[in-house]
């Protein structure tokens, strides 16, 4: 699954599926409930992959078998996609999820009761087949990120000619936009010249240092992450650094949900790890806001609210966050009881972030300019 | 409204107290505004509709017609409002209109006892003087007895020098009905214009109309409310559930227990007997001729002086000898309860809830005052659950609006650990949480208030606990009630589960994998593994009979062999009239059937109907079940709580057989027993002539 070469073919996909439905069937007929059994995806059970360098799933299985409603409907929902899918893989056609809860609507009692549950199933999917949700024609709706620096994809358009963009030149303020498919039948990495790439979480930010010339002058290419980062802007990071080997770097807010948007780049997503290998790059680093920050340059900050504090708590308890570095800096956080937005450099102006506080945070990851 | 003229006292003015003699009525009334509930604009457009609508309420109650009753609230320019109110009641003769509408009533009839509506309020004067204050308009009237052939329409003014109604082009005519043109039979309507604020919300018409009607259940309630240029605001009609008039109730003259000073004096003055025996047997309640010999001895009073002059120190010791001579207790027929059927009803009508059980206790007597309470509780449908339960509380059927947080009735409701019965309650403290609204009567003669406001009924230990008692009753109905839901719902996604979503499962695999659709039966007994029990009740139009049909589902691997016991609301007037599988009483209220051994897979039904019942009456019963293995859906007998209710029966029967006794025994231990029968009889005639002989002694 880690090369994209080994992508399955159609018939491996349909027959993939099936096996789910001949699972079910066979325990009918044997007189037992049918079922299907799924890793738990929960902090609880994932682990390091030494081989992989990344988190995964554990051993922990849950079963969903139908002697409650709730997952007896979770059974026929897979199902009725199942059916879906193969029509979809017959017919050359693609979806969006959002297409595809709506279109359940006409399944009865297999309909999905939200989006976040036909999400979730075609995750669900993908863990037990070992199929990607692109080999089931099923796109995500999200918005992949936004691209600026001087690095030049080629990327095949809707004709299905292949098109070069470099994201300095021909692009205007908003950036190159990711797509959401960006395996090598869709795009291709051509050339750079850049010594970094810094992924930013807030719109507000990322404006900012184009404002402020700060790509240029700083030799990188700025990702616009988007908050918690899309699947496809979490690949293309990754392939960018294994691809051109470059350092990435993580610029964020200080605050409990900016810690997991680290970890999803850094380490895998709870709900993806399925597939952190391909998604997750183990080389980023985090920049800033550290809790640190907040004292060294005495930034505007906000008390840590309830939730706040109980995020804190979860993380501390997140293998992912197992290290002296993230342990020191949650503690450090609980301690002083505040967060800070990026933003919150404006205080000492508006080229403050340019001119003195990211030069002085690269200089510590060893990056001048 | 108003009703014959006798029916109140009227107390003048200038009476109220001497120092006020001179004082003009619009003065007093001025003063006075703020617990005659004319003190704000929004309040007294309520107070107004009050007025009105209880007097009409009584009016009816007492001409014994079912009553209709229709509010039009009309805005006009400014704060100005027009308030028509009008009912169908007995309408008030001619010569009585001045008096109903032009003198202050304060209070109750001093020597006779009872519970009326009217007791609450200043009256209807009230309204006529505030309009004519207000806005200065004149209150029309038009008034319809039966027996006359034409309406008296009246326009009336206060004197406030002379306390005295004017009245001005007054007329007789024909009185039809706007809308159908029909002749109008008998009935009131008023109108007038007065400075007044249209509101809604907790303290408004409408909420006071709801609230009536639900203890009300016999009227049908109108309300209209138009705006200036006469588009409607708000409008609301409470229909009738019940065709039952509450009964006429019983005055019953002041029990001693409950007497203070000052009323014992003004009675003294007052008295139209001239022996203290005579005035002490005839003026109060649970005074017999002993008991009246005893008190006047034990306050060293001859029994033939003159109540007129008995001096101060003599009527404290009399007051003092009253708590320490034994004396009967007051009969309790003064009381009209609205029966907790009635209130299922009443609230129904204006709350769509899932669940309501309503109890009315036996009453109760307080410091010689009888008095009796009604608790009711709704639960889910179009109730809200965030925020505290609605509080619904009435005395004397007539519903208090303020003060509740200082009111014993909410006092009573805060005191409950709700928690147990299901209810959110933070820390157990204030008004539980949830979508749910407790109702409570108080009906009593004598209805102890914090304040002349007559909002919130004051701290009394007696009430305090009957109401608790009342509350638990309803609380333990809802703690079943959620209970079973809940088993219900996990019975119903069982069945949705098996019968549903199973073999669509069985269908599409075999579609997907083009193989044959497996037996369904061994898979759907391991996903069940129990036994289920449903009952439905439901009501027959054309039979007119209350349904419940009982259904057994046996989706165990096992063969199970069960008795079914059945919750009936038994009565001398509700039987059984239908029963498809016979069974035996086990207990009144407590029907059971043995039922044949059940195989796996199979299911066994029972139905039974019930006639003596009205739609709506029977909506919650349990079933129960004798057997081994548990059944979803049903609660094992408890044989100790069967034996109880048994126990209970068999003392009942005793205790009504030895009643039987105790009426045909002895003069010489029933000395007592006799008298009570003699007072309750209470023949008239016969003490009429008796004062009448007294009066001729002088």
């Amino acid at each position: 699954m880690s090369e994209i070469g080994q992508r399955k073919t159609k018939i491996e996909v349909k027959e993939a599926l099936k096996s789910i439905a001949a699972e079910m069937h066979n325990k009918m007929e044997r007189g037992v409930p049918p079922s299907m059994t799924l890793p738990v995806r929960a902090k609880t059970n994932i682990g390091f992959d030494n081989k992989l360098g990344v988190y995964k799933y554990g051993k922990k299985k849950s079963t969903r078998d139908a002697t409650s409603l709730g997952s007896a409907r979770q059974l026929l929902r897979s199902l009725h996609v199942t059916e879906f899918i193969e029509q979809m893989i017959d017919s050359g056609k693609s979806s969006t999820l959002r297409e595809m809860y709506y279109i359940s609507e006409g399944w009865g009692h297999g309909k999905f009761g939200s989006q976040n549950e036909s999400n979730n199933l075609a995750e669900d999917l993908e863990i037990v087949t070992k199929c990607l949700r692109e080999d089931f024609k099923l796109r995500p709706e999200e918005d992949g990120a936004r691209i600026i620096g001087n690095v030049t994809f080629e990327e095949r358009n809707r004709k299905g000619d292949w098109m070069k963009i470099n994201c300095r030149d021909d692009v205007g303020d908003s950036g190159y936009g990711v797509p959401y498919n960006v395996e090598a039948e869709k795009l291709t990495l051509i050339e750079e010249d850049v010594d970094f790439i810094m992924a930013i979480e807030t719109g507000g930010m990322f404006d900012r240092l184009v404002e402020n010339g700060f790509d240029e002058e700083a030799r990188c290419a700025l990702i616009h992450l988007k908050g918690q980062p899309a699947r496809s802007t979490r690949r293309i990071m990754k392939r960018m650094s294994q691809e051109w080997n470059k350092p990435i770097l993580v610029f964020a807010d200080c605050d409990p949900w900016s810690f997991r948007i680290f970890a999803s780049i850094a380490y895998g997503a709870i709900k993806t790890a399925h597939i952190s290998e391909y998604l997750a790059t183990k080389e980023a680093t985090y920049l800033g806001i550290t809790a640190d920050d907040i004292l060294a340059y005495d930034l505007p900050s906000d008390e840590l609210t309830k939730q706040d504090l109980g995020a804190l708590d979860s993380e501390l308890t997140d293998p992912r966050f197992n290290t002296g570095y993230w342990k020191d800096q949650i503690n450090l956080m609980k301690e002083i009881g505040k967060k800070a937005e990026q933003q919150s450099l404006a205080k000492y102006g508006l080229d403050f972030v340019t001119d003195t506080y990211l030069p002085e945070k690269l200089a510590d990851e060893g990056l001048n300019y | 409204m108003g009703g014959p003229s006798g029916e109140f006292e009227m107390v003048d003015a200038r009476d109220i107290s001497n120092k006020q003699k001179q004082i003009a009525v619009s003065e007093f009334f001025e003063k006075n505004k703020h617990f005659l509930g004319f003190d704000s604009l929004q309040r007294s457009l309520i107070t107004a509709v009050k007025e009105a609508v209880d007097n009409s309420l009584d009016a009816c109650e007492e001409a014994r017609i079912l009553p209709e009753i229709k509010v039009e609230i009309n805005r006009q320019k400014g704060d100005d409002i027009e308030l028509i109110s009008q009912d169908n009641g007995p309408g008030i003769p001619r010569d009585a209109i001045e008096n109903v509408f032009g003198k202050f009533l304060l209070g109750s009839r001093f020597h006779a006892i009872r519970q009326t509506r009217g007791q609450q309020g200043i009256g209807i004067t009230g309204v006529v003087m505030y309009a004519q204050l207000t806005t200065g308009a004149k209150t029309r009237v038009i008034s319809k007895i039966a027996k006359e052939s034409s309406a008296v329409f009246v326009e009336l003014g206060l004197d406030t020098r002379k306390n005295k109604a004017i009245k001005s082009r007054e007329r007789r005519d024909v009185w039809a009905d706007e809308n159908t043109g029909e002749e109008i039979a008998h009935g009131l309507k008023i109108s007038t214009v007065m400075k007044a604020k249209y509101q809604r919300g907790k303290q408004s018409v409408f909420q006071y109309l709801r609230m009536t009607s639900i203890v009300n259940p016999h009227a049908t309630i109108t309300l209209v409310v138009k705006d200036r240029d006469g588009d409607i605001l708000e409008d609301a009609k409470w229909i009738r559930t019940s065709e039952k008039l509450p009964r006429v109730v019983e005055e019953i003259k002041p029990h001693p227990h409950g007497i203070q000073l000052g009323t014992l004096q003004r009675m003294l003055r007052e008295s139209e007997q001239n022996r203290m025996t005579s005035f002490l047997r005839h003026n109060f309640s649970g005074v017999s001729v002993r008991a009246a010999k005893e008190l006047l001895s034990k306050s060293e009073i001859e029994e033939n002086r003159h109540p007129k002059r008995i001096n101060s120190e003599d009527t404290k010791r009399l007051i003092h000898s009253f708590q320490e001579i034994k004396l009967l207790p007051p009969p309790t027929d003064c009381l009209s309860p609205i029966d907790d059927l009635l209130i299922k009803k009443g609230l129904s009508k204006a709350i769509d809830s899932r669940f309501a059980s309503t109890v009315t206790r036996l009453p109760s007597v307080s410091q010689g005052n009888p008095f009796q309470i009604e608790v009711g509780l709704v639960f889910g449908g179009d109730l809200t659950s965030d925020g505290p339960i609605e509080v619904l509380r009435f005395a004397n059927r007539v519903p208090l609006m303020y003060q509740q947080g200082g009111c014993a009735l909410t006092k009573a409701i805060e005191s409950i650990n709700w928690k147990q019965y299901g209810l959110d309650h933070p820390g157990g403290k204030g008004l539980p949480k949830g979508a749910a609204a407790v109702l409570i009567h108080l009906a009593s003669t004598n209805v102890q208030f914090t304040s002349e406001a007559k909002e919130a009924v004051s701290d009394n230990e007696e009430v305090f606990e009957e109401i608790r008692k009342g509350l638990l009753e309803v609380g333990r109905g809802l703690k079943n009630h959620l209970k079973k839901n809940t088993q219900r719902e996990k019975a119903r996604e069982k069945f949705e589960l098996v019968n549903v979503i199973l073999p669509e499962i069985a269908n599409k695999t075999s579609k997907i994998l083009g193989r044959e659709v497996p037996d369904l039966a061994p898979v759907i007994t391991q996903i069940m593994n129990a036994v289920f029990c449903e009952e439905e009740l439901g009501w027959d139009k054309e039979r007119k009979v209350a349904t419940c049909s009982i259904k057994v589902f046996n989706y165990t691997a096992r063969a199970r062999a069960y008795t079914i016991l059945l919750k009936w609301p038994e009565s001398e007037s509700v039987s059984i009239v239908e029963n498809s599988n016979g069974g035996r009483k086990e207990a009144r209220g407590i029907w059971a059937w043995r039922l044949d051994t059940l195989n796996p897979g199979s299911s066994a039904t029972i139905s039974i109907a019930l006639s003596g019942l009205s739609k709506g009456d029977w909506t919650d019963t349990d079933v129960f079940f004798r057997g081994n293995g548990d059944i979803i859906g049903a609660t094992k007998i408890d044989e100790k709580l069967l034996d109880e209710i048994r126990k209970n029966e068999a003392i009942n029967v005793v205790r009504k057989e030895m009643l039987e006794v105790n009426n045909i025994t002895t003069e010489n231990n029933q000395v007592e027993v006799q008298e009570v029968v003699f007072n309750d009889n209470d023949d008239s005639e016969i003490i009429d002539i008796f004062s009448k002989f007294e009066e001729e002694e002088i």
